[in-house]
């Protein structure tokens, strides 16, 4: 348990780092004795919600990238595309394993990645036109829901796997829509899409962090 | 008089290292097999409890090498298998659900 404290602690300085960073930018202009809050958004909590947020929105922006170049034919920036993807899901293996230990890290990097590899399934099904294959990875997907929501919930009993599973679901849908605009080759449309894909993440990384922070209020604190 | 209480408490250890040995339970929690490997005395009885809401197996061999020795199922929290082992061997086991979920069993 020494070294999973270890690494949070790192986690968390990184994070708060990240944060003070951005208060002290966007707080060069207006003089310390008018911003009485500003060490509110260098909590240990808030660089938790912050840092979340990032991952899981870089996760829907380089799935979507990753999804358009394969469907464009676009190999070599596909495989790019993908490799960054798979850098994120090792990070967001790491958020967890920073605040459940290394061996819920090593149990949830192969399940994220899952629901990645069906994605990809979808994906090939719409570039195929095959309509059985896109059906499967979508009830994979949904089924996945069920397995991330129980992951959740044994480390987290404030993150009910309902909830969670019919949260997931959503990013589920949210992201088939951005590949199945890609398919159809409209632009717009696909770019709409993932920037609601992109929003709907908060939805998770909110609440995960809230759920963190109350299981854990002491290493969160201050 | 020196040497009661620590011989007390070395047979209290012993007695209950013999206890667990003789069955030992693996628990399933947070997609884990724990503890993993263990060790048993040929002739005990391994019992495996589910503490996630969501099915896993206990599965013999690996994904790509299956043992058909056992294959149990334990549908949600609470479900529990056991298995005797009989036989000297290591006994490697997987989830057929998760299947990067692996544990082992060394039966000496
Ligand atoms: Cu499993």
């Amino acid at each position: 348990m020494r070294g999973i404290g270890a690494k949070s602690m790192a986690v968390a300085a990184v994070v708060v780092a990240i944060s003070a960073c951005t208060t002290t930018n966007g707080g060069t202009a207006s003089s310390p004795s008018t911003m009485p809050a500003m060490g509110t958004s260098q909590t240990k909590a808030a660089g938790l919600r912050a840092g979340l947020n990032n991952l899981l929105r870089e996760h829907v922006y380089l799935a979507g990238a990753a999804t358009g170049a394969a469907l464009a034919g676009r190999d070599a920036e596909f495989k790019a595309a993908a490799a960054a993807l798979d850098a994120n899901s090792v990070a967001v293996a790491g958020a967890i394993g920073s605040v459940y230990g290394a061996g819920a890290e090593q149990a949830f990097l192969p399940l994220w990645r899952r629901h990645i590899g069906f994605v990809v399934d979808y994906t090939v099904g719409v570039a195929t036109n095959d309509r059985g294959k896109q059906d499967r990875a979508v009830n994979d997907l949904i089924g996945y829901t069920q397995d991330f929501g129980a992951f959740l919930q044994s480390a987290n009993p404030n993150l009910p796997k309902a909830v969670v599973a019919d949260l997931v679901k959503h990013h589920v849908v949210t992201l088939k829509a951005v590949i199945d605009a890609q398919g159809t080759k409209d632009p717009v449309k696909a770019f709409t899409a993932i920037r609601a894909a992109a929003e709907h993440m908060q939805m998770i990384a909110d609440p995960l962090a809230e759920a963190i922070v109350k299981q854990f209020p002491d290493r969160f604190r201050g | 008089m020196r040497y009661v209480v620590p011989l007390a408490a070395v047979a209290v250890w012993l007695f209950a290292d013999l206890a667990t040995a003789d069955a030992p339970t693996v628990a399933i929690q947070l997609f884990q097999f724990a503890p993993s490997p263990v060790a048993v005395e040929a002739g005990a009885r391994v019992t495996w409890t589910n503490r996630d809401d969501i099915e896993h197996t206990v599965t013999a061999g690996e994904p790509d090498r299956r043992t058909g020795r056992f294959d149990l199922r334990l549908p949600g929290p609470g479900a529990s298998e056991s298995v005797t082992f009989t036989e000297r061997g290591v006994y490697p086991y997987f989830c057929d659900r998760h299947r990067s979920m692996r544990g082992e069993i060394r039966v000496n």
